[in-house]
């Protein structure tokens, strides 16, 4: 797996690089900023990018401009973003472009190895991998009474786990149930959704998104 | 313009009761500026000494009265504090020398303005019904007022009535006039001091008080920043080494040592960074040495030889001391970085209720706000004070930075 990294701060650029070595990973490039990050892109064509949200010059957004930017160039590539605070707004700019072969991550998962490396694995496999406490954020947030039927607490469990970019099989897991029980689950929940009937992973996420966007209003 | 015509009399109507209130305390002033006269040649003699403090109460009344009158016709004329207790501290207050100056001005052109305004219309009333009384008088007499030729029967008489109407004219349009520059010397002498305009006084303090929230504002994202970048960081790092080296200990026991030394400077670095922080919201070394032990420390770390010379009894608000230790800190570090100087100065003095700061160097000057100096995070954090800050620099040097603080204790 070909990576590339962008993040400013020395420190945790050399750890992640040595982490990923270590790993046996192909870091390309590690770089320090937007501009940089673009060009290694483009000269390496990596599999993966990991990028930092906070980035010079303004340190705000510039990690996800940029990560944006090399999606719209490089389709393909899959990009884990790392980002020190849950950001909702950042987050759910990144996953309105698709989320198939996405990830956010907070920084401190990173940590966390084996965790850190199967949320990497699973992106680079075309999946999705969202930050628990990200859609904890998001799902836990206020809502009024929507136009939604509400969802059960365990069709909202299997939402959030769904919406971290789990398989049903990980989800069974996690939830001490079958891999059928999960499926049923799923089902309804995109019945409730409006959507059709469909577990592939881009329709996994777009249920989620869904239902983050009937709770806003 | 029969409408015009008949407003223009209102008003001249109006403005002739203005002249007459004018007149009458003009009256007055006047009494007191003879009295104050007296009293001034007597206490020549010796004798006067113990009359003077009756002039001054007498000038306040007088005062008092006219600012009334002024207040019924225009925006309030707001009084001065109390007679301060002694004649030298009278002496010396600015309310009272405006007091005394109004007095000498409105006794006396003032006086003259009333009394000119008054006898207009009274000479136009007495030309415009001469031909009903004229032949009450001889012919050699003349008219009244300014008519002091010959009047010979009627035609004569109605003559002087069309000076009257003359008169009249001029009346309408001057009175008004009159009337305003009575008022004059009364609304600038009495009214509180010109330094202190209340209005200007209010915009100035709302400017201030939100630069205190933008300063303030400014202040929180800086911490903001630097525990982010820093602080934060760092422990992210931490924690990525220290699963690095989890992950190492199953199959590379040898590379742990070495990724144990980074996460020991990550925290290390951590540590020294969040202790940046900390000193830079509150300098615990004011808490412990004061405020001059705090300069005194930045002098002896400074690289250019620093002479500290502080003159503050007693303590000053936290924040005004933090103030003054962040502007110290930031002109010295501008010192070192930018003035080629050999030597520096501190000065820190108490006047009243003022904290003076003054930092001068021998440097090659030049210095301007722009080009991140540092001066204009100097002059944000003063102005969030009610403070002034002033530097010259001219190129080829010395630079002086003055800065003067309120001490809010």
């Amino acid at each position: 797996m070909r990576i590339v990294i962008a993040e400013d701060d020395p420190l945790l650029r050399e750890g992640l690089t040595l982490l990923l070595r270590a790993e046996g990973l192909d870091v390309v490039a590690a770089t320090d900023a937007p501009g940089p990050f673009l060009s290694a892109v483009g000269e390496h064509r990596p599999d993966v990018a990991i990028v930092d949200v906070r980035m010079p010059p303004t340190h705000t957004d510039e990690g996800i401009v940029a990560a944006v930017e090399a999606r719209r160039r490089q389709p393909e590539l899959a990009v884990l973003v790392l980002s020190a605070y849950v950001e909702r707004a950042f987050a759910a700019d990144l996953l309105a472009s698709g989320s198939a072969r996405l990830g956010y991550l907070l920084k401190e998962r990173v940590g966390r190895v084996e965790e850190f490396l199967d949320a990497l694995h699973r992106v680079a496999g075309g999946g999705t991998a969202i930050d628990p406490e990200v859609i904890g954020q998001l799902l836990t947030r206020p809502r009024p009474d929507s136009t939604l039927e509400r969802l059960s607490p365990r069709e909202h469990e299997v939402l959030a786990l769904m919406a971290e970019g789990l398989g049903n099989a990980a989800i069974a897991e996690k939830l001490f149930v079958t891999e059928g029980a999960v499926h049923k689950h799923i089902r309804r929940i995109f019945a409730k959704l409006g959507l059709a009937p469909d577990d592939r992973a881009d329709r996994r996420v777009t249920a989620v998104l869904r239902y983050l966007d009937a709770a806003e209003k | 313009m029969r409408h015009h015509l008949a407003r223009r009399l209102r008003a001249a109507g109006n403005a002739l009761e203005h002249v007459l209130g004018g007149l009458g305390t003009s009256v007055l002033a006047l009494g007191a500026f003879l009295w104050l006269v007296v009293v001034a040649v007597t206490c020549l003699a010796g004798i006067g000494l113990v009359l003077t403090p009756t002039v001054f109460t007498l000038t306040r009344a007088v005062a008092d009265r006219e600012r009334r009158r002024l207040s019924r016709w225009g925006p309030e004329v707001l009084g001065p504090p109390p007679l301060p207790a002694t004649t030298r501290e009278r002496l010396r207050d600015p309310a009272v020398r405006r007091e005394l100056a109004w007095v000498a001005r409105h006794g006396t052109a003032g006086f003259l303005l009333g009394v000119v305004g008054i006898t207009l219309p009274v000479h136009a009333i007495q030309n415009i019904t001469f031909p009903l009384w004229y032949r009450a008088f001889e012919p050699e007499d003349g008219g009244p007022g300014l008519v002091f030729w010959r009047i010979d029967g009627l035609g004569d008489a109605l003559g002087v009535l069309v000076i009257g109407l003359f008169l009249v004219a001029v009346a309408v349009a001057v009175i008004p006039g009159i009337a305003r520059l009575l008022a004059l010397p009364g609304r600038r002498l009495l009214a509180p001091d010109g330094d202190v305009d209340l209005s200007l006084r209010v915009a100035e303090l709302t400017a201030t008080r939100a630069a205190a929230l933008d300063a303030h504002a400014a202040e929180l994202r800086r911490i903001e920043r630097a525990l982010h970048d820093g602080t934060q960081n760092r422990l992210v790092a931490l924690t990525v080494l220290i699963g690095a080296a989890r992950r190492a200990g199953e199959r590379n026991p040898a590379a742990v040592a070495g990724i144990l030394d980074r996460a020991q400077d990550a925290t290390e670095q951590a540590l020294a960074e969040l202790r940046a922080v900390v000193r830079g919201i509150l300098p615990p070394v004011l808490d412990d040495r004061g405020l001059a032990g705090a300069l005194g420390g930045l002098a002896t770390a400074c690289a250019v030889p620093c002479r500290v010379e502080v003159d503050v009894p007693g303590r000053c608000a936290a924040s005004v001391e933090a103030t003054t230790y962040f502007v110290v800190a930031e002109a010295l570090t501008n010192v070192v970085k930018h003035s080629g100087a050999a030597a520096a100065a501190v000065t820190v003095r108490r006047v009243g209720d003022r904290l003076h700061v003054r930092i001068t160097d021998d440097g090659r000057g030049g210095a301007t706000e722009s080009g991140g100096s540092g001066l204009s995070g100097i002059r944000r954090r003063v102005a969030a004070y009610d403070g002034r800050f002033e530097m010259a620099s001219p190129p080829g040097g010395p630079t002086t930075l003055n800065v003067e603080l309120p001490c809010g204790s």
